[in-house]
Formats: C-alpha cells, structure tokens, sequence
C-alpha cells in the first residue's frame, strides 16, 4: 500500500480514535505497524528479502504508549547477525521506515533517534556492546541514551531481543545502586510552572505566551521519576500507567503513590480535549493556554503539577535512599 | 584656607565631571549588550559623536539657557558660548562648575536615544541631539536647578531624578511612539517576542560602570567638600542601588519562578535613579526602601509597557521614567528636617503633604513638558526628513552596515556574507 493511501486511511479514521488516550494510542500503534508493512514490502521490492530475525521498537511518547495526537517518531531496531551486509541493508530499511512515517503525519525526531541512523539500528551484539559502554561512560549523552532506550517497547518481531537488552540494564542497576543516582541528577531539571504566589508561570513571549509548556513542566516529572522509580524495581512495562500499577502492587510504594495514577491520567486527559482543537503543529502540542481553562480545570492543573514536584521529591528520597524501601 | 578649599571643591567638581563622562561608556556596554549584534559599533559610535555633539550646543547655548541672568519662564539669557569666566563669589571654578553640568546634559540625551535603539536613522540622532539640548533639556534643569519657578517652590531634585532621567525618559518614550516597535517584536495575535540583547556581560558590566559613575553623579552634586557631606550622599547612593537590585532579584523570582538577569541589572539602575532626587535628604533606611520599591516598580513597569505595546529595547522608560517619578516624589515622603537643605521635610517627618504636592506638581510638569515638546519635535522631524526610521531592508540588516558600512563584529558577518556569495 503506498504511504499516501495510508495517510488518507488515517484522515478517515482519526476523529474515530480519540476519545481516550487509550484508544488514541492503540490507533497510532495500528498506523504505526500498516507504515512498517508499506515499507518493508517497498524495500523487499527493492532490496531482496530479509536476511535474519529482527525486531523493531518504538521508543519515546510511543514507547511509553502516550502519544498526543501529533507526535515525532522514535524507533529503533535490532537484528541478529553482524555482518556488513545486513548492516547495510537494515540502515536503508530504516530511512525507508522514516520517511514513510514523515509522509503519514510522525515529523522527523529531531534529535534522529530513529532507525535510519546507525545508533539506533544494530545487530543484537552491537546494540550489547554499546549498552554497556552507555552504562559505563560517564557523559550526558550516554544517560540520555540509555533513558530513551529504556522506554522501548516491541511492535514489530522479536520481543525476545529488547528483553534481553533490558536485562542488561537491570543487572547493571542491581550490582551498581548508585548509578540510579546519577540518573536521578540528570533528570531533576523541571521547568517550575506554578509559581510563589500560586500562580501559573506562563511563558511571558513569543507565539506561545499565555501558555505554559505541558510537556516539560507536566509530563516530565512524572514520566522521569515514574522510569527511575520503574529501573530501581527492573518492570517490563513501559507506559507511566502501567509502571505505575506495576509500583502500585509493591506493598512499599502503595501508600506514597496511590494517587499518581489518577494525576497522571488527567494530564493525558487534559493534552486530548485541548489539542482536539487547537493543534496546528507539532510544536503547539507542548503548550497549553491556560486561558482555555475553566476555574476548576485551572485549580485541577495546579494541582497536577504541584503533586509531580512532590513525586519527584519522593522519588528523590527513595533513589537517595533516606526513605527506606 | 579659602583657597585650599576653592581648589578641593573644584577637583572634585572636575572628578565628579569625570565620572559622569564616563557613564557614557556604561550607557554604551549596557545599550550595546541589550541589543543584537548586527547594531553594536552603531550603538558605540552614536554615543561617542551625540556626546560630542551635545557638548558644543551646551556650551553655545546650553548653559547660558539654564544658568544665565535675565531670565524669563522658560530660560536664562546670557553666559552663550561660555569662555571659561570665574562668576563672581563661586567657592570653585566655574569652568569646573561648567564642564560638570555639561556632563549631565550628556546623561539625559544619552538616556533619551534609548527609545531611538535599532532603528532611528543615523540623521535623526544627529537632529534630534541639538533640539534636545537646546529646547527640552534647558528648560527643566532652569526651572529646577537655574533659579526658575519650580526652584522658587523648593522642588528637592538633588542631582537629577527628575531634570536628567526623567526628562531623558520622556524624550525617549515620545520617540517609541512615533518610530513603532521593531520589526518582529509585536505579533498578531497581540503577544510580544522577546529580542534577546546579545552580550548580557556587557549588559552587566555597564550596570557596574554606571554604579561607579553615580558617585560623580550624586556625589558631585554636592559641588563642595566642606563637612565630607559627598560621604554621605556616597553611602544613601549605594544602599538604594544594592536594595533595588536584591528587590529586583526577588520579585522576579516570586513571580515569574526565575531570577532574571534583565530584571536584577534593571532593579540596580532604578535603584539608583530614584535615590539621584533624594540622596542627600534623606536617612540610610529610607534609601533603602527607595531603592527597594525602584527594584519591585522597575520590573512591572517593563511589564506595563509590553502590554502596552511600547517597544523599549533597553528599558529606558521604567528604569529613567518611572524609577525617576518615584525617586523624586520619595523625597516628598522621606526628606527629614536636619537634611532638607532646599524644600521642606516630607510626609514623613512632619512636613505634612506640602512637600509631597511641590514634587507632585514638579514632577508631572516636568514630564509633561519634555514629553510635549519632545513629540513635537519629533513629529516634524518625521514629517521634514521623510521618516526617523531607516527602512525595512537597513534594520534587517543592522545599522552597523546601513547607518555606517561596517560591522562592530566584522568576523561574526563577513564570514558569513562570503560564504553567501560561494554559494551563489
């Protein structure tokens, strides 16, 4: 199927799929997997058939499962052999994989973690190799790395492969507690966005005043400490959600997190009904104006974002360890 | 004895002259830093030739307008083209006396070219340099430092909030008005961007100059060393910008969660403009607070012009306008019997609301003058000279090349400029 059909499938069927962020996200990852059969029959066409056992992930806002209604695209693949040739031939697949995403509405990652770009596509010993290099190297970057890698999830092939990279991480955690810290360090810088007096800090210039930056001052807290949270206790899961239920039966953080979740939904609530109709581009789905909001929504949201800088307290402390888990 | 003391008051008059001379080059680091790149060896060089400019027209005219006999409302008549003459009974050198007030009159052109930054024609500051000197300034320092009427109503202006920064300020905010904000300030939907100044370094380094400066500039105003008075007036100088800036720093955090850098440098000057009326009228804590309510004034202010939708590239009209209305009426509140040696004590300290009302009258007169005449002038000059503003094309630009052919970073742009041509 060429990418233009399947973006007009999508243009049919996208008022259809958001009345929750649930079904929101189990359409984008069925759009997801229809642009990954256009390609791979485009590049087979092309290329010859697939020479070994692969699999291909979705990192980022789609690994998570909390896409907005426009997001860029994360991925990433890994395959089993290591040779030149396969190397080759998975990079090509992988811009392929790209550009079909781009053409069906996921804009280029800024940032080129996607599968077209050598970091993010490798044989299943390379991507070992380099795990362990990001556990070990002590740059920004290499944590950088290994976070978004952290938040991958399988939609294509074999979960087999991501697991077993995973474990890697989880082992490392467990013999080296104290790396939990130094990823803490680089994930507490949060953009305040309630203020002294108790009022919003919006962005006083440029086409988003008026606003404040949801992403960064919203989802941030609660999706980096809810991961920290989740490497410290080696989960599967993936999604803020979900790792929170995961935490949420460990009889040590019920107490303390219990009303994360709920928080956690509202936002993703609240990015739905406000971008349903007043996104234009990418860029606007970070922000929202809070003019837009009622008395009460606008009470609910201070206090959604208050509680993520007392999650990251808490997350401070367990990570830290001066509250005992 | 007399003699040693007419020569120490007149080094210090000439110290004073130098120090405030020099906050010329604290204006040029702070308008540089605040503004972009592309307008830096414009904003320098402008600085250096309207100062030039201004000292001759004071000497012609200037001076003897403020200063001269057989004056009438607006002016003194006599002292044009001053020769260097002792008047008569002066306990320093009149030339000193001169060269010192001719600083001041540099300040307040300097202060009013704020409003002209990135985008006045080169010719507009050069016409606007000599009507400033010889029509707007003149008359508010005659009528509160030359012996005019409102110095007959004891006005308290010590060294200025009022005749330089003030009055600069209104100019400054006439010429806003009538040149438009720059290109890319405003958008449609009525928010406004912010152009980031280039050089925040700059930015602060000109604060410290004109912090340094401030001792000429208040220090100086006492004009004589008897009693080490300047001491004193040193000291109200320096709580007053110290509270403005740690004011600043506050408000900026509790309101917008940051502490911003712009704000801070901001609350310091205002600090320091609204102590330059009441410096040697009032007491250590009352400076303090004067400062203090400049530091907290200064930032809303800013924030009231945005809305406004004023474009104030360097912030002219709160740090000079509405920290220089504050600065003048605290002393209607502040000044205590022992210190006010001109008017009478303020609120305060028992003098009731006569004082207040004198700086009140004083103070919107004033702004009400250099405001009317300033727009006035401008206006004409708008109409006269087709336009105060360069076009589209030269702001894009930068004035460096447009107003003067050549960059004030001329590796940051000729690299680029090459590279340009290569690839065509």
């Amino acid at each position: 199927m060429p990418y233009s059909q399947i973006k007009k499938w999508r243009d049919n069927k996208w008022n259809d799929h958001q009345d929750s962020s649930h079904a929101l996200n189990d359409f984008h990852d069925e759009l997801m997997m229809k642009v990954f059969d256009a390609a791979l029959e485009r590049h087979i066409s092309e290329f010859g058939p697939v020479p070994c056992r692969y699999t291909w992930f979705v990192m980022g806002s789609a690994g998570r499962f909390e896409q907005a209604i426009i997001s860029d695209q994360d991925h990433g693949l890994i395959y089993e052999e290591r040779n030149e040739k396969t190397n080759r031939y998975f990079i090509t697949f992988g811009k392929e994989l790209a550009n079909g995403l781009n053409e069906v509405g996921y804009p280029y990652c800024d940032g080129n973690v996607m599968s077209s770009n050598p970091i993010w596509s490798k044989s299943i010993i390379e991507w070992e190799e380099q795990l362990s290099k990001w556990l070990t190297e002590e740059s920004f970057e290499s944590i950088r790395f290994l976070l978004i890698f952290y938040d991958a999830r399988v939609l294509i092939g074999e979960e087999a492969y991501c697991k077993k990279l995973k474990q890697i991480v989880h082992d490392y955690i467990k013999k080296n507690p104290r790396f939990l810290e130094r990823l803490l360090e680089n994930t507490q810088h949060v953009k305040k966005a309630v203020g002294f007096f108790h009022q919003f800090l919006t962005e006083p210039h440029g086409a988003h005043a008026g606003s404040i930056e949801l992403k960064q001052s919203g989802f941030f807290p609660y999706v980096n400490n809810v991961r920290l949270l989740a490497m410290k206790e080696s989960l599967e899961a993936t999604s803020t959600l979900a790792r929170l239920k995961a935490l949420n039966n460990m009889s040590k953080y019920k107490q303390n997190l219990s009303w994360c979740a709920k928080e956690f939904e509202k936002l993703l609530h609240y990015r739905l009904q406000y971008h349903k109709k007043n996104t234009e581009n990418y860029d606007d789905i970070h922000y929202l104006n809070i003019k837009e909001l009622s008395k009460d929504e606008k009470k609910e949201m201070k206090h959604i974002l208050l509680n993520g800088q007392k999650l990251q307290e808490y997350t401070q402390s367990v990570i830290k360890g001066t509250i005992e888990t | 004895m007399e003699d040693i003391m007419f020569s120490l008051n007149s080094v210090w008059l000439v110290l004073g002259a130098l120090l405030v001379i020099l906050m010329q080059g604290g204006f040029i680091l702070l308008e540089a830093g605040s503004t972009r790149m592309k307008n830096a060896g414009h904003i320098a060089g402008k600085t250096v030739f309207t100062f030039g400019l201004a000292s001759i027209v004071f000497w012609a005219v200037g001076y003897g307008f403020i200063f001269g006999d057989n004056s009438n409302f607006l002016i003194g008549l006599s002292d044009f083209f001053y020769s260097g003459d002792q008047a008569e009974g002066m306990a320093y050198s009149t030339a000193a006396f001169f060269m010192f007030q001719l600083a001041f009159a540099g300040i307040s052109l300097t202060i009013a070219f704020g409003g002209f930054a990135e985008r006045a024609k080169l010719s507009a500051y050069l016409v606007f340099a000599i009507l400033f000197s010889v029509v707007v300034y003149p008359v508010v320092a005659h009528w509160i430092w030359g012996g005019g009427w409102l110095a007959e109503h004891g006005k308290q202006d010590f060294a200025g909030s009022t005749v330089v920064h003030l009055t600069g300020a209104m100019a400054a905010f006439a010429a806003t008005l009538l040149l438009k904000p720059r290109i890319g300030k405003f958008n449609k939907n009525g928010t406004s961007n912010n152009i980031f100044g280039h050089n925040q370094v700059y930015t602060a380094l000109g604060v410290i100059v004109l912090w340094v400066g401030w001792f000429g500039f208040n220090g100086g105003s006492t004009f004589v060393v008897d009693d080490g008075f300047f001491g004193f007036v040193a000291l109200n100088t320096n709580l007053a910008a110290g509270a403005g800036a740690v004011a600043a720093l506050i408000i900026s955090w509790m309101v917008l969660g940051k502490s911003d850098i712009p704000t801070i440098l901001n609350g310091a000057l205002a600090g320091l403009v609204a102590i330059t009326a009441s410096c040697a009228f009032v007491e250590t804590w009352a400076a303090v607070l004067i400062g203090f309510v400049a530091g907290i004034l200064v930032f809303y202010s800013v924030k009231f012009f945005d809305r406004l939708k004023v474009d104030d590239p360097i912030y002219a009209l709160s740090v000079h306008g509405a920290a220089g209305v504050w600065g003048t009426l605290s002393t209607g509140l502040f000044a205590t019997p022992e210190l006010a040696t001109v008017g009478k004590p303020g609120l305060f300290y028992g003098g009731g609301f006569s004082q207040l009302g004198v700086q009140a009258m004083g103070v919107s007169v004033s702004a009400l003058y250099a405001f009317v005449v300033s727009f006035v002038l401008l206006y004409a000059m708008k109409k006269v000279m087709k336009g105060l503003r360069v076009s589209e094309e030269e702001e894009i630009i930068g004035l460096d090349v447009s107003e003067h052919g050549n960059y004030g970073y001329p590796e940051a742009f000729i690299a680029n400029e090459e590279k340009n041509r290569i690839a065509n």
